[in-house]
């Protein structure tokens, strides 16, 4: 091996694909997360001008979570331009116009407003549910963890677990089940 | 650091107009429209870009600074170790690397840089002073320290 090649490093400036799962997670928590893959601040040899930002496939993006009363109390401003051409959608009325909308708005903000920012939200894919084209889905190599854990319900555990499952009390012989 | 010469040059008052002028042209020969060929408009839009290129003599260096950080938390983000364990794991084992020279290791030499994290992080659990956000995934797990004599080097204490 020649000494120039020793160091050398292949499929270093490579675009890879990642996949983000927004179930119940705060999606302006995410945003941030989501920002660092899509710039390419994840890497070692980021700097502004070179071009090494990744893919970002978001998915379930429909099963966001909201803080608090945040649904009905955060407003998306937009103006048409002209006169009287203000108008404020509530959350939850763009959640239900444009199920992908809240995430792509949140990941647009959290990043600096340059010109290179259009062209990176060219590189996020977001899907409302869990069905993304096959074209997109087999280049994905990495999954992004998420923020906060999905807890699993107490309906969707089998009956079998839940029975031999050690119990803290019993309930009391009077106490009425509602 | 002052530079008293530009001052002096660009306030000085020839005897010569077309000199004095000429001077300030030059410096505004890149510009378009009128700031560089009305003298009025061109001289205050000199003394405004000498102003930003004073201010910016202090800004690269800061930009260069973030610009290394940033490198460095990408690096540390790979290995599960915080920046902040990386500088304080490395200072207590007297390995004064200061920022441009980690982030250059981060960018060209990688596995040195692993080698690095190994050691702050190896240092700082031998300090018993570890942070729970590195918890997750240990780095360096296949690295041998005992093969290669850290041990006695990494106990000594910090001065």
């Amino acid at each position: 091996m020649s000494a120039a090649k020793r160091v050398q490093q292949w499929a270093t400036f490579a675009r890879s694909w990642h996949i983000f799962d927004c179930k119940w997670q705060d999606p302006y928590e995410s945003a941030n997360i989501i920002k660092k893959y899509l710039m390419g601040l994840h890497k070692p040899i980021y700097h502004p001008m070179n071009d090494c930002g990744d893919v970002v496939v978001c998915i379930n993006s429909r099963d966001i979570a909201l803080r608090g009363d945040e649904w009905r109390k955060r407003a998306y401003f937009h103006h048409t331009g002209y006169p009287g051409g203000a108008s404020w959608t509530l959350a939850w009325e763009l959640h239900n116009k444009d199920p992908t909308m809240i995430i792509k708005k949140a990941v647009y903000r959290a990043m600096k407003g340059n010109l290179q920012r259009r062209h990176t939200m060219q590189r996020l894919f977001i899907y409302p549910g869990e069905n993304v084209p096959e074209d997109v889905l087999q280049n994905v190599t990495n999954q992004i963890r998420q923020i906060r854990l999905v807890p699993t319900r107490l309906d969707q555990i089998p009956e079998e677990v839940t029975k031999t499952y050690p119990k803290v009390m019993d309930y009391p012989e009077d106490y009425v089940l509602k | 650091m002052v530079f008293l010469t530009v001052a002096n040059w660009v306030r000085s008052r020839g005897p010569d107009e077309f000199w004095r002028k000429r001077r300030i042209f030059r410096l505004a020969a890149h510009y378009i429209g009128r700031r560089r060929n009305c003298y009025s408009v061109a001289v205050r839009n000199v003394h405004r870009a000498l102003v930003y290129a004073t201010k910016a003599r202090k800004l690269k260096k800061q930009d260069m600074i973030d610009l290394w950080s940033t490198r460095i938390t990408a690096a540390c983000e790979q290995h599960n170790i915080t920046a902040y364990t990386l500088k304080e794991g490395l200072d207590r084992a007297n390995i004064l690397l200061d920022r441009k020279s980690l982030s250059d290791l981060a960018c060209w030499e990688p596995r040195t840089f692993e080698c690095l994290a190994a050691v702050a992080k190896e240092k700082m659990n031998l300090d018993g002073a570890t942070d729970y956000a590195d918890k997750q995934h240990p780095t360096g797990v296949n690295l041998k320290f005992k093969d290669v004599m850290l041990e006695a080097w990494l106990k000594e204490k910090k001065q």
